[in-house]
């Protein structure tokens, strides 16, 4: 029935007079019932005769009608207070909900068609809905999507957009209306198709339903002249019979023409039931089982499920890594004294320095001598704020009642406060690092005895500056040249004078031989190099045969004559007497002279001879060859290697290294000194040590590189000779400033392990200084731990 | 005796070796502060000496001499002032007083006292000189053409005797001298070394002696006076040599030449008792011990320093030797242990060129140094007796000698100087 349906579809407990608090729900409801209004053409097929109302309506019925022309200004009326009062409300969800039925079609539709079923599931959704839409959007992600997602979705078919809704079968015995024959099956088409018919349409079984008779006008007029209730008939043209309508049926009718709710026992105006109040309700709202889709996984949910997942796919969205556990939070009692424990400090912490405790002099009432002066109170007055040391004066009071308030309390506080929080609270790890196990481990002086360390002996006669010492191979003579044109000779052990040579020149540089077999002397002075023969020193038979070795070279007269460089000479005979052999002139004021380790050959330095600085001499052809064609540079030093034929010339920056045999340049040492003064070659021949005017005294290893293994910088002047010990690993430097320095350099047979130096001795003011010049030359002891200086003092002094 | 009595006391038992000093081995009750010359006063109270007859007493507990109070010697030590505390006392040895010094034309290398009187004097002025009893130059041997640097006493009967003088010059003289008729003469030459004398020993019977030289060699002699040149492989002489050489000299020849030094020997010296006993050391820091009947090293004691000096005392058994610095070191040559220095002796400011044993006393002996001084030491004392100024400023001193009660020292500054020692003979039973 047409009516119970109409009645089936409203909501049996329709919650209108809870308006505010289900405001949103009920006027969408009323919207829908409007289209449902408008679709239902169930009331166009109800052809109500009003034509003969007319007496009717003055018969009786005046009650209803008045109370429909009353009662319809009033639903109007809250109708439109409905409206009003919605739209002063202004809730923020009633406008959601306003616009969204405004825009959405379909959805909405089916939102609110889902309503009445479930409101609040539904309203969750549309929260939901809005919220993926922001998502999809480029929205935030709300971090907490995922957790709603696990929520189960409604299945797809609830959203589908036209449901039929069958009618409530009232379950008595003549409720099913299936039941009646000759029901027609046409459906809802214009009836006139059937006018030229004798039926009218088909029943259930497929016969025809013939058109009951009907009579003509006039038996109509008739018939309800004599049927009192014929206008209570209404004609059904599906059946193409008169039906006549119930008093309730009319009551109905005369309801919804009057624009009122057709069930007269309902009241729409029902006291409001309280569903959400204050009161805690123990039981729940509804007893309703729980719908089937809500354990069915929901399409639509499914559908923007895949959304997601193919922005995931696409990387709009970037998804958690797995294994990600959401912090959990911590809640602790925040009142709570009994339990509060001070938290561990951070590491960082720093606690802020403590304020100084107040002394007595901050006191009311401090003792006299705490007081200021006049004179230190003026003094703290010029000083600046900054530099006191004390940002108050002491001041007395009689009682601590007079005392005034204390002026800079608050700026005080401040600039503490300013202090506390502007201190950079960065913890500086300081390195806890001994300096001293830094410094690198070098043996003890006591371990590396021995090494001289006191002056014994003084060799007193000269009368001018020593330019040069020298140590004959057996140790027991030592022959000094000085400026005072003598070259003196001593005896090691005593210090005895044994013997003096008177020369015409300032006598640059003495040498012995190194041969044990012939004792010679080579003294250098001015443009000549003397060989002496000190006769008395040495036995008979070895003065003889250095007599034999000097003389032998005077048979070779023409290569004499043939080089113009150096021109050897006979001495004269008192010079003879003297000792002296044989002279060598050269051209220019020789410098220096040394001797090859075999005693035949020695090397002389004159700077000034440009190209021809360096000769070398053989003793026993005398002969002199001039090894450069050019030399570079101003020569200071030569030196024959210990024991290979190598040849060292030192010009004033740089050592070169020759190779004799072959004649060529080896390796060139790049001293970074301004000017070398003086050089020596390790015994052993792979190392050598340098000293120059700069102060600075470089130790080459000639294996490892060109450049210094180790520059010493001890001296406080110009070092003027350097030397290394023959059997000890021992070198010594002496400087202008008088001192002589004693280092251990012990060279390793091992060719990995570097040369070790350790300074051991300072020998200070061995020798006064005289206009600017110390010590002029230090030598060692061939066989002993001695060292030889000689000094512009006009001494000679031995240490052990 | 009120001042004894005050302050803390400890019991002193005094011994003695020293009969003619002995006191009763009592412990006796001294105050703790006492020192030497307390305890001093204390055994010549006992002794009953006054005045004259007081002697001087010096105090060794446990060997070692005692030069504080007795109540800081027992501090130091750690004693208990309780206990009984046994005191060994000797006589002071007195002062040496300088008795005169005599000028040379030249350093003064090498002196020698004979035991009978007379001194033996050589000089870098080549000559040896003789001085008698008097201290009178009675005779300059004039022979060497270098500095004297050893003499050696042979033999001395009153006014003859002969002598022994090593120079630089590489030979050995040996002189016969005779003071009644002012006469001098070479004996014989000795030649051999190479290098410079440094040292000459006499052995005890007289009949051998031995040479150090700065060739390395130690030669042995013996004093038999050849009657006839040895031969000797003759070197061709210069024109300038034969002009100076004496030609009548008779020549001897070494029975034996050492050569195992590495450097120049620059001390030989004998055991006086065991005639073949020959104690040597030189510039390669060796003190060599040989047995001169095989002519081989038999022990070897090294340290790091040159040996300038060797003395050899019999009643200490011990041989000192002065080094290269300004230690003294006491040697025992009978332990076959190459470096384990028995005891040293330092004070010295320079290196000490010359010790000498005392001749009676096992303890004391005296040396000489570069720094000038002579230095009389007590082994047992921690630091030197005496230190006795040679001459001038810190000239160096040379050579000294001890023999009986006589110091000998020559030096740098031309002088020998003589001191007057006390003779130990009577200290020392032992």
């Amino acid at each position: 029935m047409p009516i119970s349906r109409k009645k089936a579809a409203k909501p049996a407990p329709a919650p209108a007079p809870a308006k505010k608090a289900v405001a949103p729900k009920s006027k969408k409801r009323t919207v829908q019932e409007a289209q449902r209004d408008e679709s239902d053409d169930e009331f166009g097929q109800v052809a109500i005769d009003m034509n003969s109302d007319d007496e009717e309506d003055m018969d009786g019925d005046d009650e209803s009608d008045d109370a429909e022309a009353d009662e319809f200004p009033e639903d109007d009326a809250e109708e439109g207070q409905d409206m009003s009062a919605a739209d002063i409300e202004e809730d923020e969800d009633e406008e959601d909900e306003d616009s969204e039925g405004s825009y959405m079609d379909g959805d909405s539709l089916v939102d609110s068609q889902e309503e009445n079923d479930d409101d609040e599931e539904l309203e969750e959704d549309d929260e939901e809905g809005s919220d993926f839409d922001d998502l999809i959007n480029g929205g935030d992600i709300d971090p907490n999507f995922g957790h709603n997602l696990n929520e189960p979705l409604a299945p797809e078919s609830d959203y589908n957009p036209i449901k039929r809704e069958y009618p409530e079968i009232d379950p008595i015995y003549d409720s099913d209306s299936s039941t009646e024959e000759n029901e027609n099956t046409v459906g809802n088409i214009p009836m006139h198709w059937y006018d030229d018919y004798p039926h009218i349409g088909y029943d259930v079984d497929g016969k025809k339903i013939m058109r009951p008779a009907t009579g003509d006008e006039l038996d109509k007029f008739l018939s309800t002249m004599d049927d009192p209730d014929s206008w209570l008939s209404a004609h059904n043209y599906k059946e193409g019979q008169d039906i006549k309508l119930t008093s309730e049926e009319l009551e109905i009718i005369r309801r919804l023409e009057g624009n009122r709710i057709p069930d007269a026992d309902y009241n729409p105006y029902e006291d409001q039931v309280e569903f959400f109040t204050s009161k805690t309700e123990i039981m729940p709202l509804s007893a309703a089982p729980e719908p089937k889709r809500r354990f069915i996984p929901s399409k639509h949910e499914a559908k923007r499920i895949m959304k997601i997942v193919r922005a995931i796919r696409d990387g709009r969205i970037v998804p958690r890594k797995s294994g990600y556990v959401p912090p959990k939070p911590k809640y602790y009692n925040l009142w709570n004294d009994a339990e509060d424990k001070p938290r561990e400090e951070h590491v960082m912490h720093i606690t802020a320095p403590k304020m100084k405790l107040p002394t007595h002099d901050e006191s009311y009432n401090p003792p006299a001598e705490y007081l200021p002066t006049e004179q230190e109170i003026q003094e703290w007055n010029e000083l600046d704020k900054e530099d006191r040391p004390k940002n108050y004066l002491p001041q007395k009071y009689n009682a601590l009642r007079n005392v005034p308030g204390y002026g800079q309390f608050i700026q005080e506080r401040f600039e503490r406060c300013l202090d506390l929080y502007l201190a950079p609270r960065v913890r500086k790890n300081r390195l806890n690092i001994d300096p001293e196990s830094l410094i690198p481990k070098l043996p003890s002086p006591r371990d590396l005895q021995p090494f001289p360390t006191r002056m014994a002996i003084e060799y007193l006669g000269h009368e001018g500056r020593v330019r040069s010492i020298s140590v004959d191979p057996s140790g027991l003579w030592l022959a000094s040249g000085s400026e005072d044109k003598t070259v003196r000779v001593w005896e090691v052990a005593t210090g005895r004078c044994m013997a003096t040579y008177v020369v015409d020149e300032l006598v640059t540089s003495v040498s012995w031989g190194p041969n044990k077999e012939v004792a010679v002397l080579a003294v250098a002075c001015g443009y000549k190099v003397g060989l002496i023969l000190p006769e008395k020193l040495f036995s008979p038979e070895l003065t003889l045969h250095s007599e034999e070795y000097l003389k032998a070279g005077f048979a070779n007269v023409s290569s004499t004559e043939a080089n113009a460089k150096a021109q050897w000479k006979q001495p004269t005979p008192a010079e003879f007497d003297q000792g002296v052999r044989v002279w060598v002139h050269l051209q220019k004021p020789v410098k220096q002279v040394t001797w090859h380790r075999k005693g035949d050959y020695f090397a002389t330095v004159a700077p000034d001879a440009n190209n021809s600085a360096v000769l070398i001499h053989q003793l026993t052809k005398h002969q002199t060859q001039q090894p450069f064609k050019k030399t570079k540079g101003a020569v200071q030093r030569v030196m024959f290697h210990p024991s290979k034929p190598m040849f060292f010339v030192a010009t004033q920056r740089y050592v070169r290294q020759y190779n004799l045999q072959r004649q060529e340049l080896v390796k060139t040492m790049m001293t970074g000194v301004q000017w070398i003064s003086s050089l020596d070659v390790h015994p052993a021949g792979d190392n050598l040590i340098i000293g120059s005017y700069d102060k600075r005294l470089c130790w080459f290893d000639l294996d490892l590189s060109s450049k210094p293994y180790k520059t010493l910088r001890y001296h406080a002047q110009a070092i003027r000779s350097v030397a290394y010990h023959k059997r000890y690993p021992l070198f010594a430097s002496c400087a202008d400033d008088g001192n002589v320095q004693i280092f251990h350099g012990m060279v390793y047979n091992d060719l990995l392990q570097n040369p070790l130096i350790v300074p051991v001795k300072i020998l200070k003011n061995v020798h006064q200084r005289v206009q600017a010049l110390g010590a002029l030359c230090v030598e060692w002891h061939p066989t002993q731990p001695w060292l030889i200086s000689s000094g512009a003092d006009h001494t000679i002094k031995l240490f052990s | 005796m009120d001042a004894l009595i005050e302050g803390p006391q400890v019991q002193v038992r005094f011994v003695t070796q020293q009969r003619q000093y002995a006191i009763p081995e009592t412990a006796i009750q001294t105050p703790a502060r006492l020192r030497r010359y307390g305890l001093s006063q204390i055994i010549n109270l006992v002794l009953q000496n006054e005045g004259e007859t007081q002697r001087p007493f010096d105090f060794l507990i446990d060997g070692e001499f005692l030069r504080t109070s007795l109540a800081e010697y027992l501090e130091e030590k750690g004693m208990s002032t309780e206990n009984v505390l046994t005191i060994e006392y000797v006589e002071s040895m007195l002062p040496p007083t300088p008795l005169s010094s005599y000028e040379h034309d030249d350093w003064v290398s090498a002196v020698q006292a004979h035991p009978a009187g007379g001194f033996l004097t050589g000089s870098y002025d080549n000559h040896v000189r003789l001085w008698n009893k008097q201290a009178e130059c009675t005779q300059i041997l004039t022979g060497h053409s270098g500095a004297i640097k050893a003499v050696q006493w042979l033999t001395s009967d009153g006014d003859s005797g002969s002598i022994l003088s090593g120079a630089l010059d590489r030979s050995i003289l040996a002189w016969e001298y005779n003071l009644s008729d002012n006469s001098h003469s070479v004996l014989y030459e000795c030649r051999g070394h190479t290098g410079g004398v440094e040292s000459i020993a006499l052995n005890a019977t007289g009949d051998q002696f031995a040479s150090g030289s700065a060739d390395a060699t130690i030669k042995i002699w013996t004093t038999v006076i050849p009657t006839v040149s040895d031969h000797i492989e003759e070197v061709t002489e210069t024109r300038k040599k034969r002009k100076t050489v004496k030609e009548d000299r008779i020549l001897k020849a070494p029975i034996a030449t050492l050569s195992v030094h590495t450097g120049p020997v620059s001390a030989v010296v004998f055991n006086p008792i065991s005639q073949e006993t020959l104690y040597s050391g030189g510039w390669d820091h060796s003190v060599r011990v040989w047995d001169i009947e095989n002519n081989v090293n038999t022990t070897t004691k090294n340290c790091e320093k040159v040996v300038h000096c060797l003395d050899y005392s019999q009643h200490a058994g011990l041989l000192a030797s002065g080094h290269a610095d300004p230690v003294i070191r006491l040697w025992d040559p009978r332990t076959e242990d190459s470096s384990v220095v028995k005891q040293t002796l330092s004070g010295h400011q320079n290196w000490v060129t010359s010790v000498s044993w005392s001749p009676s006393s096992s303890y004391m002996l005296a040396s000489g140094s570069y720094d000038g001084q002579i230095k009389v030491w007590d082994i047992r004392a921690k630091g030197a007796l005496y230190t006795l100024s040679h001459g001038k400023g810190s000239k160096k001193v040379f050579s000294i000698d001890w023999s009986n009660d006589i110091l000998l020292s020559g030096g740098e500054d031309n002088q020998m100087k003589i001191h007057k020692m006390q003779d130990m003979a009577s200290h020392d039973d032992a």
